[in-house]
């Protein structure tokens, strides 16, 4: 078999011209046609009686497809061994003229993966984040908890913010009623920002039974292209006020929290180390994407399309699954893998590139005794935290996805110490801000 | 002898493939068909002849035999059936000739 390499247009591309010898191919469909006539069933014969004659007509084609196909990848494989090619994605293999008829030639196109060389990182600056849990932080955050468990009472007075009021609304324009203008028993709360500010403001001061008739321009912007910038009225009238209502802090509250002995200093106790880890979790977030973001920035990288078209497509199954996962029609929702061409390439540089570094450095593997610190870790949030580390250790596999997050974690660590790395002081809201 | 070409058309119904054939198309160079259960012999002889005679080979039957195969007697559940009976026909063709069903059939 003979084979020449050809440089190609895309500087991953190569190029193998090879050849079978079609003689070769020939004896191999005989030898599997008389294989297979062993076994073959046909009407009119006992099994394996057929005559090679007739096997052959039947699998003939079939057969030599196979072995064809067979041959065409042996003699590739055997180029790559030979030229220690290391292959990404799947190979293109086309056929070719021939001018000699006793041997069949073809052309193998496929992308080879791409040298990576790690560029220099001590210029990348990299902020970590710092921030010291303050006790303010706490009390916010159960102020939040306690918002998130407003109740609403039916109150005699005027609407005012912050109540909730159960309205019948009908919108009109021009005299019509508009699609989606109108509602019956309609909870709107008042300072929640779900209705547009005029709607709110026209129903603050209005008390149970009321009925007010009112003009409201939709604001140019409106989401709905029909109605934006129009002139409307509506009709209003507020069925019952309800005023809002914090639950108390007490006992009943932490109860309803989870803390089964009601005690207050236990709910702080537990938000508290919640918070922390959350804190601590965002923190090595925004220092990854920094960090994943720097060595993508200092290593110039060509990457194959072919592995890049397989992420995409990767993507878009994933996608997919997760939506048909949540009982959506995929017939109604095409996913195509091009959407995700970008999100594809980047997984494919780090991809290449953390298996560089880790080449570089056997010593960023996940060591066992990290790896138990992580599930310990993460078992800390459950209610009988040694069952789940027993649940983890209890199959190989299950390890896998922690072996990665400890992966990761080294390589992050690992491009940090080499990085420009600061600690910058940074806001409680800004850090919990942006989900990162 | 019959000299309408139509009524050849009608003649042979499909070849009869099985061990048994095969062993005679070895052994005595024959070729087993189904046909009509009303033709006969010269018909055959002619229909074979006209059927798969190539422009520049005519085949040529040396002897026609033919055989009347009775229907099986079939039973479902109470119900007692017999299938249809049909005539075989096992053509002799001249020593060095032969034919090729699938020939000109692209898979």
């Amino acid at each position: 078999m003979q084979e020449n390499q050809e440089a190609a247009v895309n500087p991953l591309e190569r190029q193998l011209e090879m050849s079978v010898v079609l003689a070769d191919i020939e004896q191999d469909v005989q030898q599997r046609l008389s294989r297979l006539a062993r076994q073959v069933k046909m009407p009119g014969f006992r099994p394996g009686k057929v005559p090679l004659k007739l096997v052959a007509q039947q699998y003939g084609v079939q057969v030599r497809s196979e072995a064809l196909g067979e041959a065409v990848q042996r003699a590739f494989g055997q180029a790559v061994v030979e030229q220690k090619l290391r292959i990404a994605g799947t190979p293109r293999i086309e056929p070719r003229q021939s001018e000699d008829s006793s041997r069949l030639e073809f052309r193998a196109v496929f992308e080879v993966y791409p040298e990576v060389q790690i560029g220099d990182l001590s210029t990348s600056p990299i902020e970590r984040p710092v921030y010291e849990l303050a006790d303010a932080d706490v009390d916010k955050t159960i102020d939040v908890l306690r918002k998130q468990r407003t109740t609403y009472e039916a109150a005699d007075r005027a609407a005012a913010e912050g109540d909730r009021i159960q309205i019948n609304f009908v919108g009109r324009r021009d005299g019509e009623p508009f699609p989606g203008g109108s509602g019956n028993d309609y909870p709107v709360t008042i300072g929640a920002k779900a209705m547009l500010p005029d709607f709110e403001a026209a129903l603050t001061g209005m008390s149970a039974g009321e009925t007010k008739t009112f003009d409201l321009t939709f604001p140019a912007d409106y989401h709905s292209q029909d109605l934006a910038g129009q002139q409307v009225s509506f009709e209003v009238s507020v069925l019952a006020v309800e005023a809002a209502k914090l639950p108390e802090l007490d006992a009943d509250f932490a109860r309803a929290l989870g803390i089964a002995d009601g005690d207050l200093a236990k709910l702080r106790e537990e938000v508290k180390t919640n918070l922390g880890r959350e804190i601590k979790k965002r923190v090595q977030a925004r220092v990854k994407q920094q960090a994943m973001d720097a060595l993508l920035a200092v290593t110039p990288l060509t990457v194959p399309k072919s592995l890049v078209e397989e992420e995409s497509k990767l993507l878009a199954d994933n996608m997919r699954k997760d939506m048909q996962g949540r009982g959506m029609d995929m017939d109604k929702l095409p996913i195509e893998p091009a959407w995700f061409g970008e999100a594809a390439l980047r997984r494919v540089k780090l991809g290449l590139i953390i298996a560089e570094v880790l080449k570089n450095n056997q010593d960023l593997h996940a060591q066992p005794e990290q790896i138990r610190a992580l599930v310990q870790e993460q078992a800390q949030s459950f209610e009988q935290p040694e069952e789940l580390v027993r649940w983890y250790y209890a199959e190989r596999q299950r390890l896998g996805p922690i072996e990665a997050v400890v992966l990761e974690d080294n390589v992050v660590e690992w491009v940090t110490r080499h990085a420009q790395t600061v600690d910058k002081a940074i806001g409680f809201d800004e850090l919990m801000a942006n989900a990162a | 002898m019959s000299t309408n070409v139509q009524r050849l058309y009608q003649v042979l119904l499909a070849p009869q493939i099985s061990e048994k054939a095969t062993f005679l198309g070895d052994k005595f160079n024959q070729v087993v068909f189904r046909v009509a259960a009303d033709a006969t012999k010269p018909e055959i002889k002619a229909a074979v002849e006209l059927l798969f005679s190539t422009p520049d080979r005519k085949i040529e039957v040396v002897g026609v035999q033919v055989a009347n195969v009775r229907g099986k007697t079939k039973r479902f559940g109470r119900v007692q059936g017999t299938r249809k009976g049909w005539k075989k026909a096992f053509v002799r063709l001249a020593a060095d000739q032969e034919i090729s069903f699938a020939e000109g059939v692209e898979l």
